[in-house]
């Protein structure tokens, strides 16, 4: 009986003399999960995914995968022996093989094994059939990248490892490859760890997100709790989905800020009476309300195809951001009036 | 901890750097013993002449090498006349011509009754044209023979350097509003000076080791001097004294020319983003006198002494009827595949061992293993001799060991040696910059697609590096066909290469007879550079 098919226990990465990411912990319970790894460029997340695949030594702690340790201070299995596969951010193809050549180096491993995904299958939904039989350096970088992504998933490793998969792959693609990765991953059970700056990227693919930030993992949780539920300030800053707005708890389930008067809610952590807070403030939380008497400054307006997100100012110069529908009857120009809904409702209230 | 460490990177690593230190440390040990009488007259009388001769020497090569090498290089670069594409490599073809070669030939057209002689009296009849014909020896012989065999250095570093040099810094200097001529001396050649400084300390080290055409020419320099003090005072330690000066100066030029080859590599680097370089297209008069200049350059270095030597081979149709040349040709292929093979195998060993060890110390090594290149082959070849003597005088003798001097000294195995250490920078700098072009990372992403390092080394490395590995075999293969010092004094008894067999002819004043397995000598060159020209160029 596996306990963890992953089992990361106290772990302090280190790329070359400095010293990155201390004692990290985290696992993945079974085979087939997908987390996701976020955090700022720099921060060690590279070199998490080097150090599982075996290319860097970690410090200390130890790394485990199906019950057999990988790394630790004394053990270090080489790489060519974890059967793990790391997809590099940057295009590594092997410069004097064609895409198909590249792609079938990594079918050739692990022939024998059951999980069956064709050569074709792959690069059908990478889009790779136009290239197939370019070199490296005669294709885009997106299509290296691509190309790289098919050639890890075809290697059918135990544990696959994605850095930044998709970081240079178009728009347009984007979406779609990112839909029928998940898929594939899920349907051939491949236990994977993402890498990427995307939130959104890590919220759709990753069952599970982990924050690192400061050289620390903040936070491994679930998205939606990771997205509405940030365990610390420097979560709230780094995902950049919101603001913090001084407030006085005045009750068991109410706060009361300056400019916005009185706001309820359940309270997530306890506070007594009288405390002072940062609330956290997410763009849904506000409702536009054009009758209503509350009216703050509009500064900024975003389209963002199926929102808008508006931003404003209040009488103490926050700024707040709101959303609304793009199909709202009407919208509002930069410096006038935009209404709030009151009372403010907050479905769960987060405060630091 | 460290003794974890040593594997067979270390152990290859340290025994290339410890062959290689063999000379430096006994030209260097030479100064703690006593030298024959001849020293001290030496040291009197000589010693400064050989030292004035060999910086008069080599400020003449420096100055005809810049002029040609920068000029043509600037000619072929920057304009577009007829024939422009067949000067930008038939320039290069000056390689194939060894300095004592062209001395040779120089000396067989201008000499009393020589070919210029022949010429005049074929057109206008008999007279005494030998006292109008220039003299091209001694010192200017020397200047110019050394100077149209090397300039080729300067002409295919710089030219790298203007054909990466970004267009944005040509427009740069239109925007500024400067005139062409302003351009070129504020802008284009500054910005090729580390090429043009890398492409001098070449031709620099070059020259100060050159030994074939002033021994011809009867110049008195450090290299003609540690010979004769060898041959003929039988004189090690005078000659690894005179060693000693030689390596200080050539020391200097070698470290100037690192640190200018580094330098230069910047230029590389604008290749995206910049764009194509518009070239100039001449017409007329001006079109004329830039394909007249490539032509006169083209001529004198390349087509002038291969004409000569195919004249004298016809006319004096004995000496190549005598010469054997199955026997030389099978010695002179003996020597390239065996040192090549050697060569690139420990290159390899070592680039290897530096790329999957990362360690400081084997990267340390490798420096200081290429350091060989620098030292003349007189100096290597004297000093190797010293050293197994030395051995053999205080370690094979006390365990009764007599046959030790004869493998090394006279053998093919000595000289395989002696052309390890002067040509191994060749191999290990061109296997180093084939390795750099493989991203580390291609290495990582094999490992984790489950293939060892010895797969990874035969089924990424090998077939990437199949073409560099063909490149450095005959880069190799040119400077060992056209080397001369070295052979002469490493070879076994009665093994002869074209390079010795012309050398012996010349220097027994049969210069007819050494034209034969100089042209030989020239045309396999040829062949090879042109077989690697477009990589000569690109890199």
């Amino acid at each position: 009986m596996i306990k963890n098919f992953l089992e990361i226990e106290n772990v302090t990465f280190k790329a070359g003399d400095k010293s990155k990411v201390n004692n990290l912990s985290l696992s993945i319970e079974n085979e087939g999960d997908i987390i996701c790894l976020l955090g700022p460029s720099g921060i060690g997340k590279t070199t998490i995914l080097r150090s599982i695949a075996g290319l860097e030594k970690i410090e200390s702690g130890k790394i485990s995968l199906k019950d057999k340790i990988i790394s630790s201070k004394d053990i270090h299995i080489d790489p060519e022996k974890r059967n793990i596969s790391l997809s590099f951010q940057d295009n590594c193809l092997f410069p004097h093989y064609n895409v198909i050549q590249n792609i079938e180096f990594g079918a050739a491993r692990n022939k024998k094994k059951s999980k069956n995904l064709s050569v074709d299958e792959v690069i059908s939904f990478l889009h790779l059939d136009h290239v197939k039989n370019k070199f490296p350096h005669e294709i885009s970088s997106g299509e290296a990248q691509r190309a790289s992504l098919a050639r890890s998933l075809l290697s059918k490793p135990d544990l696959l490892l994605l850095d930044e998969p998709l970081s240079n792959v178009d728009q347009s693609f984007k979406e779609e490859i990112q839909v029928k990765l998940k898929k594939i991953l899920t349907e051939l059970k491949i236990t994977t760890i993402i890498v990427t700056h995307d939130s959104y990227e890590a919220f759709y693919l990753g069952s599970k997100c982990g924050i690192i930030l400061d050289g620390q993992l903040k936070q491994y949780d679930d998205p939606y709790n990771v997205y509405h539920f940030p365990n610390s300030v420097e979560v709230v800053n780094f995902l950049n989905r919101g603001i913090l707005i001084p407030a006085k708890v005045t009750g068991e389930s109410s706060l009361e800020n300056d400019d916005l008067g009185t706001i309820k809610g359940n309270f997530i952590k306890h506070y007594p009476k009288g405390s002072d807070v940062q609330l956290l403030l997410q763009p849904e939380d506000l409702e536009h309300d054009d009758k209503s008497n509350l009216k703050l400054e509009v500064v900024d307006r975003k389209f963002r195809g199926t929102n808008f997100i508006y931003t404003l100012k209040t009488l103490s110069n926050l700024l707040i951001p709101v959303f609304v529908h793009s199909h709202h009857i009407h919208q509002h120009e930069v410096d006038e009036k935009f209404g709030i809904k009151r009372p403010i409702v907050i479905d769960h209230i987060v405060c630091f | 901890m460290f003794f974890k460490k040593i594997n067979i990177w270390y152990v290859s690593s340290f025994l290339i750097s410890l062959i290689v230190a063999v000379p430096i440390v006994t030209v260097f040990s030479s100064f703690f013993e006593n030298t024959g009488n001849y020293s001290y007259i030496l040291k009197n009388t000589f010693l400064y002449e050989y030292i004035l001769n060999s910086l008069l020497l080599l400020l003449g090569v420096l100055f005809l090498s810049f002029i040609i090498g920068v000029g043509s290089a600037y000619i072929v670069s920057f304009y577009k006349f007829p024939g422009v594409n067949f000067f930008k490599w038939a320039l290069i073809l000056s390689f194939a011509v060894p300095a004592y070669i062209y001395a040779y030939s120089l000396t067989a057209f201008f000499e009393n009754f020589g070919t210029a002689f022949s010429i005049l009296k074929n057109l206008f009849g008999e007279g005494n044209y030998n006292s109008s014909i220039p003299k091209f020896d001694g010192m200017l012989g020397a200047i110019i023979s050394i100077s149209f065999s090397l300039f080729g250095y300067v002409y295919v570093l710089t030219r790298a350097s203007f054909h990466y040099q970004s267009q944005n810094l040509i427009e740069l200097g239109k925007n500024l509003g400067f005139s062409r001529k302003k351009s070129f001396f504020k802008i284009i050649l500054p910005s090729a000076r580390p090429a043009i400084v890398a492409g001098l300390s070449l031709v620099a080290m070059e020259t100060l080791s050159d030994f074939g055409s002033v021994s011809f020419f009867g110049i008195s320099t450090l290299t003609t001097g540690i010979y004769n003090a060898w041959i003929s005072f039988d004189d090690l330690v005078l000659a690894n004294r005179l060693s000693f000066f030689l390596l200080i100066f050539i020391f200097g030029l070698f470290i100037l020319e690192n640190l200018s080859r580094k330098k230069a590599q910047y230029h590389s680097l604008t290749k995206s983003g910049s764009k194509s370089k518009s070239v100039i297209n001449l017409s007329g008069y001006k079109s004329f006198l830039a394909f007249t200049f490539c032509f006169i350059v083209f001529f004198i270095s390349f087509l002038f002494p291969v004409l000569q030597m195919l004249y004298w081979t016809i006319i004096f149709p004995k000496h190549f009827i005598d010469l054997n040349i199955i026997e030389l040709l099978i010695n002179t292929i003996l020597l390239v595949f065996l040192s090549s093979i050697v060569l690139i195998f420990f290159a390899f060993i070592s680039n290897y061992g530096n790329r999957v060890s990362k360690s400081k110390l084997l990267e340390a090594l490798t420096t200081f293993s290429i350091s060989g290149y620098a030292i003349p082959g007189v100096i290597l070849a004297v000093a190797f001799i010293t050293f197994i003597s030395w051995f053999d005088n205080n370690f094979m003798k006390y365990f009764e060991i007599y046959a030790f001097k004869s493998i090394f000294i006279g053998s093919i195995l000595g000289l395989v040696l002696v052309y390890f250490i002067r040509f191994y920078s060749l191999a290990s700098n061109g296997i180093k910059s084939g390795y750099l072009k493989i991203n580390y990372s291609i290495d990582e992403s094999s490992y984790l697609l489950g293939y060892s390092k010895l797969k990874t080394f035969t089924n990424i490395h090998i077939p990437y590096l199949k073409n560099s590995i063909l490149l450095i075999g005959i880069l190799i293969s040119i400077e060992i066909i056209k080397e001369l010092p070295i052979t002469l004094i490493m070879r076994p008894f009665n093994f002869e290469t074209f390079a010795t067999t012309a050398y012996i002819f010349a220097s027994q004043d049969l210069l007819e007879a050494a034209a034969a397995p100089s042209l030989f000598l020239i045309i396999i060159a040829s062949i090879f550079i042109l077989v690697t020209s477009r990589y000569i160029l690109k890199d």
